[in-house]
């Protein structure tokens, strides 16, 4: 097969290239002064508070070398935390504390860092080494979220995020992420995480994405990733759909995470979303916009300038149904998958 | 947006006209060849006079040289000459060299060398329009008959000037006619014929001029060859008076016109006049450059020639830095290669011009190893960033001095070269590659270093390559070209190559 006809039939199936998401979306959609507000979490955490979108609430703010020293003072009522630096990229410079005890803190893969690690790291964070242009930074300890045991099974260590990639506020694909053993227990399909589609009318599971390739299963649970309801599904699409009105920016990758006992909580938003998302829902995100666009302009041809977060949610769950998942009448896989996750939970768990 | 697409390509496309336009006129009017390997035949000329002074009299010595309106360019001329003062003046079509002294003595010798190139000359037409009438000559007996002998069948034979002239150097040069050797007077020398040829030419009214040319071959003591020319209201014509033929060969150089000598001396006997030509070849942009000297070409002055030498090599290396920033945009947007930094691979590359490539990228492996290796022991320090940062490039310089000192030692001038390397560019590089070493792996950060080698080695190649090196500095005209496709590729919207494998699985079901 030629590089041409590749070329050709990826462009028949609308999936987006690196170039068209730069200049057709990220450039055109999203105006240079409202990134700060994506960029910065904590600005992100705070506009999102105000405008009632649950996020993970945050224990406190350290902005200069000084405050350092206050950080067993912020986390003193509580076991369990992370550190993010305000501007960090791509997850880099992340931190949880899963434990804490005589001034140790235990990371969620069992290393045990002294006072004086924390302190380093923070004032790392603080200098810029993983903010995008090095600029000082900010750090953010907020609360850290436990996953729903609904994922336990098709998940390892770390917590899996959803991904939902949202033009104007219609949302256009969705994913949800899951770490690996070799992704370190990070949500991060670059270092080996896995992206699994879903379908954006049901929120059932479709099939997985594990660098660039397809698969069935986990490669370490070996269950399979395909047919899992995620739950609280219509919260979701909601939360990722009024994220365009909370920020301006009309390409948006919204991120979110299941809370045991919060429920779906956004983490974070990104005005440069990856592309991988096609290839976990192995659907073409240039052919959504085109959709979406038309029905922009459709309607604005009526005189509808500002439809409704309801009406966009509703136009994309009709539109970008998966045809496949709702004629099926096998059993779906979430029964099954429960009875092994509450297996798992009977037992002891390899990591709070 | 699709305003802003049109005025993109509006702009893109006037860029790429002025710059291509800008080049073509330099190449196709300007004449500026468009390699610097081109050399172009030049003519030396020598012409060597000697005469016997007589004692204690002033001498006074005139030469005809080549006019200004000569169908080649002069490119310099010399006059070397011992106690003689120079002057030239126009005289007529003709130049004229006078050399002069208050007194000389026994054997005198003096030299004129002019050097030509067959370059056109633009002047060349705007030679000064000769006479169109000439007064018939009064003649008498015999010679009266003769002529209007031979003129009444030139007549009928011929249509214009050109014809008639022609039909009568035919005539003259026929042994059998009774009237042209009646005429010669069993005289049948060059100089005899055109004594004859204007006679007959005059008494039929049409002005004829003697020429003197010099053929162009390499030769040892040439005689200026006679021509003839007549003005026949539009242009002149060049006659041979021996066959005929009109047009003067393009390896003939007018000298001078008229029926004088080429060189009289005053004040001195036995004047000879030894007249030598040479072929020689000349890099073609040094003869533009001259020639443009010579034209004092305002226009020519704007460009980079005109800069002094030092920075010229200065600018030499800093016009090659869009071909390498462009390489990079292209790697990245088109074939999706990763690398460290935007444009650190073109600042490599630019090092490499003194490292050479192979020690460049074994001194940049050895170099980013030791750093990073450093940088990871650093780590356990708890640095700030700022001071870490120093403290790697400081190392990067003791490094990069022990290498020096190392391969001096050894004999290794290479080793010296690396002290071009720009440490703040490597220091960044560690640190960089260190995070993304922490955060991506090994192998990334591998793939990522293998990535800023290839780019840096690509574009060191194509910023030294010769003819575009010297392509750009001559025709500046293609910054703008680049920078046109720069714009174009600013609204590329297709798959980059690394995409197309990336997304293969998305259609490998079909």
């Amino acid at each position: 097969m030629s590089l041409f006809s590749t070329w050709k039939d990826l462009r028949k199936k609308g999936v987006m290239g690196i170039n068209q998401r730069n200049a057709d979306f990220v450039l055109r959609y999203n105006q240079r002064h409202l990134y700060p507000l994506v960029d910065d979490k904590i600005k992100t955490k705070e506009r999102a508070v105000q405008a009632g979108i649950h996020v993970p609430p945050m224990y406190g703010v350290i902005d200069s070398d000084k405050q350092i020293s206050k950080l067993s003072e912020i986390v003193k009522d509580h076991r369990d935390f992370v550190i993010k630096p305000a501007q960090g990229a791509g997850g880099d410079g992340i931190v949880v504390i899963a434990d804490q005890f005589e001034g140790y803190y235990r990371t969620t893969s069992g290393r045990l860092l002294s006072r004086d690690d924390l302190e380093f790291h923070l004032s790392g964070i603080l200098s810029g080494i993983y903010s995008l242009g090095g600029h000082r930074d900010r750090a953010l300890i907020e609360f850290r979220v436990t996953p729903d045991p609904i994922f336990s099974a098709i998940s390892y260590e770390g917590v899996p995020d959803i991904r939902i990639i949202v033009l104007k506020g219609y949302p256009l694909l969705a994913m949800l992420r899951l770490p690996t053993r070799q992704s370190g227990g990070k949500a991060n399909l670059h270092q080996g995480a896995i992206g699994v589609g879903v379908d954006l009318a049901t929120g059932i599971t479709l099939d997985g994405t594990w660098l660039n390739k397809f698969i069935n299963s986990h490669p370490d649970t070996t269950n399979p990733v395909r047919g899992v309801q995620l739950p609280f599904w219509d919260e979701f699409m909601s939360l990722a759909t009024r994220c365009y009105e909370l920020t301006g920016l009309g390409y948006l990758g919204v991120d979110m995470v299941l809370d045991k006992d919060r429920g779906p909580l956004m983490l974070e938003l990104n005005a440069r979303p990856g592309l991988n998302i096609q290839i976990a829902n192995d659907a073409g995100l240039a052919a959504r916009c085109r959709t979406v666009e038309k029905e922009i302009d459709r309607l604005a041809a009526k005189g509808i300038h500002k439809p409704s977060p309801a009406k966009r949610l509703a136009f994309c769950q009709r539109e970008f149904a998966q045809p496949s998942l709702i004629t099926r009448n096998e059993p779906l896989a979430t029964e099954v998958l429960s009875s092994i996750s509450n297996e798992a939970m009977d037992s002891p768990p390899s990591n709070p | 947006m699709k305003g802003v697409k049109l005025h993109v390509r509006v702009l893109a496309l006037a860029l790429l006209f002025i710059g291509v336009a800008s080049t073509a006129w330099q190449i196709f009017v300007l004449n500026i060849p468009v390699s610097s390997e081109t050399t172009e035949p030049v003519w030396v000329i020598d012409a060597k006079l000697s005469f016997n002074a007589r004692d204690n009299s002033p001498v006074k010595v005139q030469m005809y040289l080549p006019p200004v309106w000569s169908k080649f360019i002069t490119l310099n001329e010399s006059f070397i000459s011992k106690s003689y003062g120079v002057n030239t003046d126009v005289v007529g079509d003709n130049r004229q060299a006078v050399w002069s002294a208050r007194r000389a003595d026994g054997n005198q010798q003096l030299f004129y060398r002019l050097m030509l190139t067959k370059r056109s000359n633009s002047r060349f037409s705007e030679s000064e329009p000769g006479p169109q009438f000439s007064e018939s000559p009064e003649l008498i007996g015999v010679e009266k008959v003769a002529v209007e002998a031979l003129l009444k069948p030139i007549r009928e034979q011929s249509a214009d000037i050109e014809t008639f002239i022609r039909e009568a150097i035919k005539l003259i040069n026929e042994p059998s006619n009774d009237n042209s050797r009646l005429l010669l007077g069993n005289d049948y020398t060059q100089d005899n014929k055109s004594r004859v040829l204007e006679l007959l030419l005059s008494s039929a009214h049409i002005p004829v001029e003697r020429v003197h040319t010099l053929r162009l071959v390499s030769s040892v003591a040439q005689v200026s060859e006679l021509w003839m020319r007549s003005y026949n209201g539009k242009r002149w014509l060049y006659f041979n008076p021996e066959t005929g033929t009109q047009g003067l060969p393009n390896d003939r150089v007018v000298w001078w016109t008229g029926d004088e000598p080429m060189a009289s001396v005053e004040g001195g006997r036995n004047l000879k006049i030894e007249v030598t030509a040479n072929q020689r070849t000349m890099n073609s942009i040094m003869l533009a450059q001259s020639i443009a000297e010579r034209k004092e070409n305002k226009l020519w002055a704007l460009s980079l020639y005109d800069l002094p030498l030092q920075s010229q090599q200065t600018f030499e290396i800093i016009l090659m830095i869009p071909i390498g920033v462009m390489l990079i945009l292209l790697l990245r947007n088109v074939i999706g290669l990763e690398t460290l930094g935007t444009f650190t691979p073109v600042l490599i590359g630019l090092a490499f011009r003194e490292t050479q490539v192979f020690w460049g990228v074994i001194l940049f492996t050895f170099i980013t190893a030791l750093g990073l290796s450093l940088r990871s022991y650093l780590e356990h320090l708890h640095l700030q960033l700022l001071s870490r940062l120093s403290v790697v490039l400081t190392f990067v310089v003791i490094i990069m001095a022990l290498i020096s000192v190392l391969g001096h030692r050894l004999g290794l001038d290479r080793g010296l070269s690396i002290a071009l390397f720009p440490m703040v560019i490597l220091t960044m590089s560690i640190e960089r590659m260190s995070i993304v070493w922490e955060e991506r792996g090994g192998v990334h950060a591998g793939k990522v270093g293998i990535g800023t080698l290839i780019a840096a080695t690509l574009s060191h190649l194509m910023m030294t390559y010769e003819p575009w090196a010297y392509f750009v500095f001559t025709f500046p005209g293609m910054l703008l070209v680049f920078m046109s496709l720069m714009l174009a590729l600013g609204h590329y919207r297709g798959y980059r190559l690394t995409e197309l494998f990336r997304f293969n699985a998305m259609i490998k079901g079909k």
